[in-house]
């Protein structure tokens, strides 16, 4: 214990020698000074996202910002930037949500002179060449029209209960867009949106690593030179309450069915509120992690599937990654379960099952065993979620984006202080049953609606033999009873989605 | 100029990265970090490797056993089925006990299986490295599951395959190697054939067989990397390690019979897709001193990624592909060079087709440009050197090379062998290996949804 004192100490009283924000010339400064760092990290965040598209043409966030990133600057054609980058190893990354899109690159400190032209140069003197424009175009329409719908039915279902849940608000479409949106989109498009929303009134540059003072004043002054303004501000979406249970079933020649449940959740990082949910989610559904109760549940007794998860935050791309990504800071947050895929024939059992256990939390709270082990946990776990520079740079642009002084010191701090009480009073508060939004990506979906409807027992048949009180507990998951009505399914074609 | 300029950048990241190790002596070859390698009575090696993280360590065990051990019928996926069992427990600690520890200790714990290598990797505080190599120590040596959480876990197994079924590549992965090899294990994918994973929960006996034979010291490399002491750590792993028995039998893979002309096949694909084409040949086996191995890598780069001219003309210019890459890395035994490209059009497969081969045949008649050849190497450098910041960046990368030949000097050695490499080997490996009878060739397009 004292070690791990010992190392919190180190990483914010020694190594951050100076993390700091300040605001000088109109344009807010993010900066976390690690001298010994040999590289510097930039992230160049534009408060803009898929919520500002215009309506008809959604995705032209997105479309913008990859001109920045992957298209060609007055300077430099795009295939002579790749040359120049290549001996570095270096690149530029976009990272582009609903509310933050962050233009980011790492370079060793010795090639940065070279690397800070072609990188500010993306941003402050795009070409916006025809070429370029119609090259980005048409890997998005693909992306939307083939690879979503079709290559990984995980990602397609969780967009699909974002869409659902944010219909008819800003967030009610995928950051790539809509398919007849994007191939709306114009170059003028392009560059008109770069104009009024790519602005020095509209930025906050990020700075971690072992940089040089004279980098901050250069970085600062260089993009003073984007065009004023600031965006029209985009109200925080409301979306609609839901009513009972809510499904959406997607018919798709598949032999696995990829579910996702949620619902709006009014709580931030942040509010005390956040931090007891943290807790209260890490036990239920901790992120690709055997301690996940919903895991042992429906993974580790019963085989059904790859593994279970919970979420009291966006978490873009959870296949691909361990722990929580930064800079999809979002106004609006849902509650979500991902169910990964299970047979066809055991995805009425699988709801079930996700769907009462979320009943027992909500009913009987957590246990003192429960709390205690999950604190436990996540007072070492939390350090695995920024080890870099890098990463802790993006999550202090996550502090500026919810206006708090830092989200990593206040993690640890509240496991101290939350009582089990806390938790679960958050728990009541907050998280709830009787109304969710699920979105199922699935075969014979009609069938699967009737036995929904009609709250069909939905017997679980193993291959193998399991433990008696493992059956013991299906009889009651197999007959749990949702509140499913016959209007609130509907089923779409996969070719229905995405469109407007 | 350019070339001075890199290498002596290069070298001033060697200095801070060794200078950051405990023991801050000058590193002879290009991974920057002192350790300490110790082979056990029984076998075991163990690399360890202090560096400045404070607090936090990366333990990973390396078990020299993937996919490509799995030699015999009706056993395909074996390796990564049983990296799931190995999560069951022991006596000492059951599963459900193993897991509560860990979530004790918040450690990140996780494992994969690929080709040639089953690796379980943990992140964790380093006042607990004693508990964590108790646990791990243990597993190890006393695995034990019943059968009934065995075929349990067939299940996650199956979950894990299905889940992997809606991707085009995973599709046409299978196909090219089903397609390019007749007797070697590199014939199946790593999660296996769909029959043997449902035939998986009768195996149970196997499974122990399995266990027995492979996960034996002599075939494991213990890596300890992070805020550690190597003077007290080493003892610690002889007091639990010391004890595990020998008993390693090594795979029968069998010997791939040279390739004697191409191969075509072709793979329709469930749901809506771009044509996806795949051309492979033949390469041989992963040795870091071997300049023609080192040399297909670097003609992977130059011919096909993004500063080549085949990516310029088909991808910026005349935007008839998605991408266009290769993968000219080498595995334990001969496996592939392999070019991917997703294109636009289904009609302009066999145009694309010609072009990847007049790219051949231009890198078999010409040198390359030296300043190309210095620019990749720099690459090669620098990618490597800016992805060693934390001990689990230096343990992952560390992992494979351990995995192909047991020895952590195969990493300068690589990179030695990198510099030897001139616009001669490039060209002489291109009419080498980039030959017709050593080709498979195949075509992922997509079905009518």
């Amino acid at each position: 214990m004292s070690k791990l004192i010992y190392f919190i100490g180190v990483a914010v009283l020694c190594c951050l020698i100076i993390m700091n924000c300040h605001s000088s010339k109109g344009i807010k400064m993010v900066l976390l000074e690690v001298p010994s760092d040999p590289t510097i990290s930039l992230a160049i965040w534009f408060k803009v996202g898929s919520q500002n598209d215009p309506a008809g043409k959604e995705g032209l966030a997105a479309l913008t910002a990859a001109m920045l990133t992957e298209g060609s600057t007055v300077q430099n054609s795009y295939d002579q930037i790749l040359e120049q980058l290549y001996p570095m190893a270096a690149g530029y990354s976009l990272s582009i949500d609903k509310e933050m899109t962050v233009i980011k690159g790492r370079i060793h400190k010795d090639n940065l002179e070279k690397y800070y032209q072609l990188f500010t140069q993306a941003i402050l003197n795009p070409a916006f060449k025809p070429e370029d424009f119609d090259r980005i175009k048409s890997n998005i329409i693909n992306y939307l029209e083939k690879t979503l719908r079709y290559a990984n039915d995980e990602a397609f279902g969780k967009e699909v209960l974002y869409q659902t849940i944010f219909a008819n608000t800003p967030y009610g479409h995928s950051e790539a867009g809509l398919i007849e949106s994007v191939k709306a989109i114009t170059l003028d498009d392009v560059k008109n949106f770069y104009q009024t929303h790519f602005t020095r009134d509209n930025v906050v540059i990020g700075i971690g690593g072992g940089f040089d003072r004279s980098l901050v004043r250069r970085l600062e002054k260089d993009l003073a030179g984007l065009s004023s303004g600031t965006p029209t501000p985009v109200p925080k979406p409301s979306p609609l309450p839901i009513s009972g249970h809510q499904v959406v079933l997607v018919e798709k020649d598949t032999r696995s069915t990829a579910i996702s449940i949620g619902f709006p959740i009014e709580v931030l990082r942040g509010d005390d509120d956040y931090y007891a949910l943290w807790i209260a989610n890490s036990w239920l559904g901790e992120h690709r992690n055997s301690s996940s109760h919903l895991y042992q549940v429906i993974r580790e007794s019963r085989g059904m599937n790859y593994g279970d998860y919970s979420y009291i935050e966006c978490f873009p791309m959870g296949w691909a990654r361990q722990f929580p990504p930064a800079n999809v800071g979002r106004r609006q947050q849902i509650f979500e379960i991902w169910i990964r895929p299970v047979q066809n024939e055991a995805a009425h059992f699988a709801l079930r099952a996700a769907i009462r256990e979320l009943q027992k939390l909500v009913d009987n709270g957590m246990t003192q065993e429960d709390f205690e082990l999950t604190k436990k946990f996540l007072k070492k776990y939390y350090l695995h979620y920024a080890p870099t520079t890098e990463m802790r740079l993006g999550y202090k642009l996550d502090d500026e984006f919810y206006g708090i002084p830092d989200h990593l010191k206040k993690l640890p701090e509240m496991l101290d202080r939350l009582t089990l009480a806390d938790v679960n009073a958050a728990i009541k508060k907050h998280l709830q049953y009787q109304n969710l939004q699920i979105a199922m990506i699935t075969q014979n979906a009609e069938t699967l609606k009737q036995a929904l409807i009609t709250n069909a027992t939905s017997p679980m048949k193993y291959a193998t033999p399991k433990p008696p009180e493992v059956l013991e507990e299906d009889k009651h998951i197999e007959t749990y009873p949702l509140n499913i009505k016959p209007d609130n399914v509907k089923i779409f074609r996969v070719d229905e989605m995405f469109v407007r | 100029m350019m070339k001075v300029f890199y290498f002596s950048s290069l070298a001033l990241i060697f200095f801070y990265v060794t200078a950051i190790a405990r023991t801050p002596e000058a590193a002879p070859g290009i991974f920057p970090y002192q350790y300490q390698e110790q082979i056990l009575d029984n076998g075991l090696k163990v690399i360890l490797i202090p560096m400045d993280s404070p607090g936090l360590v990366a333990y990973y065990s390396i078990v020299r056993t993937g996919s490509r051990d799995e030699y015999e019928p009706g056993h395909t996926g074996f390796a990564h089925f049983f990296e799931h069992m190995m999560f069951r427990g022991t006596k000492k600690y059951p599963g459900s006990v193993y897991d509560k520890l860990m979530t004790e200790m918040g450690a990140d714990a996780n494992a994969y299986t690929s080709d040639d290598i089953t690796c379980y990797h943990l992140n964790f505080a380093a006042e607990d490295l004693e508990k964590v190599m108790e646990l791990e120590s243990d597993r190890f040596q006393n695995l034990f599951y019943e059968e009934q959480a065995f075929k349990t876990e067939a299940g996650a197994v199956h979950g894990e395959y299905l889940k992997g079924l809606s991707s085009p590549y995973f599709l046409l992965s299978e196909k090219l190697m089903d397609t390019a090899f007749d007797v070697h294990t590199y014939k199946h994918t790593t999660i296996g054939f769909r029959q043997d994973i449902e035939a998986m929960p009768t195996m149970y006996d196997y499974s122990r067989s399995f266990f027995n034979r492979y996960y034996r010291p002599e075939n494991v490399v213990l890596l300890i990397v992070g805020d550690i002491n190597p003077a007290t750590t080493m003892p610690l792993v002889q007091k639990y390690y010391g004890n595990w028995q020998k008993g390693y039998v090594p795979p029968q893979v069998p010997v791939e019979p040279e390739q004697q002309g191409e191969r075509t096949a072709s793979v329709t694909y469930n749901g809506q897709t771009l044509p996806i084409l795949c051309i492979a040949y033949k390469s041989l086996a992963f040795d870091p001193q071997n300049i023609e191995m080192a040399a297909c890598t670097l003609l992977g780069d130059l011919a096909f990624g993004e500063t080549s001219d085949i990516y310029k003309k088909l991808v910026l210019n005349e935007q008839r592909v998605e991408f266009i890459a290769a993968d000219f890395s080498s595995a334990r035994d001969p496996q592939l060079l392999s070019i991917w490209t997703m294109i636009k059009a289904e009609g302009d497969i066999d145009n694309v087709k010609n072009e990847i081969y007049q790219t051949i045949s231009y890198f078999q008649q010409n040198l390359v440009q030296d300043q190309k050849l210095a620019d990749l190497k720099s690459r090669l450098k620098y990618s490597f050197l800016m992805g060693l910041e934390t001990p689990d960046d230096v343990a992952g990368s560390l992992a494979r090379f351990l995995a192909l030949t047991g020895d952590i000097k195969s990493v300068d050695q690589l990179y030695a062998t990198y510099d030897q490499v001139t616009p001669d080997h490039i060209r002489q490996v291109a009419n080498k290996f980039l030959v017709q009878s050593k080709r498979t060739v195949v075509v992922l397009k997509g079905g009518q949804q």
